[in-house]
């Protein structure tokens, strides 16, 4: 097997996480940065992030796997994955009892089942709409002029039972207006929300045994939205180290499997190969 | 990826735009014509009885679907709501509500006609939904012309002779009641001449199908979509039969010449649900790029009807429109997909959830769930619409492929498990 790196990238639609491992799996560096309007320049970005840890000798590119919404825009990537297998992959490296993984994303959630050898049994992603996703959270947080991590606390110190009724994220908002009006305390409404996306997530997901994984930027960020999630799926959730990076590492796993499984493209490369993927204070 | 090959164009397309504007020119000449009559008729009912009666046929659906594929539904549905018809009732329906209203047709820039032909029977049958009752009703009274309807059992399970009775005598009235209003009288051995060749056209169009059941599929559910038009618009004419003989030599050609619609064939599914079509051309290069062949659909079989035995010509349209896919219980569906599977050796199944069609969509009661659970059959679900593009998204339907590809994929390497856990830290 090659010496070289693998690399996965996982250009989502808010963020572009990156992952670095070394021949044996193990992570040498990891970036997350916004991915803006351009998803080449973003996955460029998390990619040099993530290798400035590595010693500039060891920077060599082995096999490269982009997956996200984004993923057709990272340059030089050797093969490009869906976000559902690379998720599935990455959830199943820390917890290889996993079945199911909920994943919130910045635009798009997605749930995923697979079997006792990792086969996507099962996979469903939010339909052409906000709720659900973290995008819905923070327009809320927009009409509350408070701060995502505001409202995560206020959350956590509840302890009603607050569910809010409304489908959509417009309606929410208003729902949410009229309650304070009406004097709910806040941390009750906020609790409310984080059970609305789980809700969401709970009626897409199409339940099935097995241990639970959650992974995403919003289960980074949110413990108000894991207890949600837990309360609804009536199980604690496996929770990764590294929630936000799961798609990333699992297509750098993926990279690993492929350099092995495509000797061709395993041949070791200097990061030049990569060309326009690698910014150049990270070339060799 | 299979993407390289060159994609090779059924050569009897050329043959069928011009008896596709033969059609719509005739349909024309018909509505301006004070000896002609024109009747419109939906797509599965009973327009055998309307060409004997001498009838030019017309069907609304096809205009909806044309709506859809010029990607204008979205426009014109706005039209039909606020005339008061739901935004989450059939695209078809309040696409070409709108149209009418609007004067929009895509009949004007394809054929120079002026849109649709003006009706002078509207005649439905609620095998397929109670839409088309509803939808025949707004243009009935816009045209003020007579509708007539015929509403069968519907759900059935297994078709008795007490069903078939039943609409038989549905069937015989409606006869009787286009008599009366035009003064009109059926021609003696007519209905049997004409449904003789509705099962004709119906009989080579389904061996058309099943010559995709070759390796590579001689056609697609794409190009089935095209090549399906006569055996709904033109159903009881000669010219259907003249066509779907040239269609079925070149299809018998390609088998032996081993031409597939994908010619570097990795996977073969199957396609149940209604065509997303504003987006047709995009999913059929999207498989085509993924070396995905959609074999078979329950849409292009559902004008796959049991052959004409030469009997009661009333029995068999009864028999027949009540026997069709759409009009069936869960069960009997079910048993019909499996069937299909097997046939034509298919690796998976992709639902579409088409949001203002529960009627052609099921995925909604559990089968998609129970097919892959209890069959261990590979089964995608994309959410979608049949016309109204509002309610589908690329990006995520395209990623939703690309993973079931990745499936199916997996499923045939084996080895894939043991790599997994080889590189396990
Ligand atoms: S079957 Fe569906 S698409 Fe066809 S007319 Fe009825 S509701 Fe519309």
């Amino acid at each position: 097997m090659s010496r070289g790196r693998y690399v996965g990238i996982d250009a989502g639609s808010s963020a572009t996480k990156c992952v670095v491992l070394d021949v044996a799996g193990d992570m040498l560096g990891q970036a997350v940065v916004p991915s803006g309007f351009d998803y080449a320049e973003a996955a460029a970005e998390a990619l040099a992030r993530a290798m400035a840890g590595v010693p500039l000798a060891r920077r060599t590119v082995a096999y490269c796997v982009s997956t996200g919404y984004g993923r057709k825009n990272v340059r030089g990537a050797d093969r490009q994955v869906t976000e559902i297998t690379c998720h599935a992959r990455g959830a199943r490296q820390w917890y290889p009892q996993v079945r199911g993984i909920v994943d919130i994303g910045g635009q798009d959630t997605k749930v995923v089942w697979i079997d006792g050898r990792g086969e996507l049994i099962d996979y469903r992603m939010n339909s052409k709409c906000a709720a659900g996703t973290g995008t819905f959270l923070e327009s809320v947080a927009v009409r509350l002029g408070l701060p995502l991590t505001a409202i995560d606390e206020l959350a956590m110190t509840s302890t009603a039972r607050t569910v809010l009724n409304s489908y959509c994220t417009v309606f929410t908002g208003t729902e949410v207006i009229e309650r304070i009006k009406a004097g709910e305390p806040r941390q009750d409404i906020s609790m409310g929300l984080f059970r609305s996306i789980a809700a969401r997530v709970f009626e897409m997901s199409a339940v099935r045994d097995g241990p639970l994984a959650a992974t995403g930027g919003v289960v980074a960020h949110c413990r108000a939205m894991v207890r949600a999630l837990e309360e609804i799926f009536g199980a604690p959730l496996l929770l990764p180290p590294l929630p936000q990076l799961a798609g990333a590492y699992g297509a750098a796993l993926l990279a690993m499997e492929l350099a092995g499984a495509e000797p061709v493209r395993a041949a070791e490369r200097t990061a030049d190969a990569l060309g326009a993927a690698i910014p150049t204070e990270v070339r060799v | 990826m299979s993407g390289t090959a060159k994609r090779i164009e059924i050569q009897a397309a050329q043959r069928l735009k011009t008896l596709m504007r033969d059609y719509f020119l005739d349909l024309d000449e018909a509505a301006r014509d004070p000896a002609r009559r024109v009747a419109w008729c939906t797509s599965v009912g009973p327009c055998e009885i309307l060409v004997a009666f001498g009838f030019a046929t017309y069907f609304p659906e096809n205009h909806g679907a044309l709506l859809g594929a010029k990607k204008i539904s979205h426009q014109l549905i706005p039209y039909a709501v606020s005339a008061g018809y739901c935004a989450e009732s059939c695209s078809y329906m309040n696409s070409d509500i709108g149209a009418a209203i609007r004067g929009v047709s895509p009949l004007q820039d394809a054929y120079g006609v002026g849109g649709p032909p003006k009706p002078d029977l509207l005649v439905y049958s609620t095998n397929q939904c109670r839409e088309v009752q509803d939808w025949f009703n707004f243009f009935g009274r816009r045209h003020d012309a007579p509708v007539l309807g015929v509403c069968p059992p519907t759900h059935l399970g297994d078709v008795t002779p007490a069903h078939v009775a039943f609409v038989r005598g549905e069937l015989a009235g409606l006869i009787e009641r286009i008599e009366s209003q035009f003064g009109l009288k059926l021609a003696p051995g007519k209905l049997e001449e004409t449904v003789a060749r509705s099962s004709q056209a119906s009989t080579l169009w389904r061996r058309v199908l099943e010559t995709a059941g070759a390796r590579p599929a001689t056609l697609s559910f794409w190009d089935g979509l095209i090549h399906m038009a006569p055996v709904i618009l033109m159903r009881g004419s000669p010219a259907a039969v003249a066509y779907y003989r040239e269609l079925l030599a070149e299809m018998h050609d390609r088998v032996a010449q081993g031409v597939g619609a994908v010619p570097k064939e990795r996977f073969r599914v199957y396609w149940e649900g209604m065509p997303v079509w504003p987006r047709v051309r995009d999913l059929s290069e999207k498989c085509f790029d993924l070396g995905v062949s959609v074999a078979a659909s329950t849409y292009c079989n559902s004008w796959a009807f049991d052959e004409y035995d030469g009997g009661d010509p009333l029995e068999w349209m009864a028999r027949t429109s009540i026997s069709i896919f759409i009009n069936r219980d869960e069960a009997t569906k079910q048993a019909f997909l499996l069937e299909m599977m097997r046939r034509y050796e298919l690796d998976g199944i992709i639902f579409h959830n088409a949001r203002t069609c529960p009627n052609n969509t099921n995925s909604r009661f559990g089968m998609a769930q129970r097919l892959r659970d209890r069959c261990g059959l590979a089964v995608l679900v994309i959410d979608g619409d049949l016309s109204d593009q509002r309610f589908f998204s690329t990006a995520q339907t395209m990623t939703n492929l690309e993973a079931f590809v990745e499936q199916l994929e997996a499923r045939r390497r084996p080895a894939c498990a043991a790599l997994v856990e080889e590189v396990a830290p």
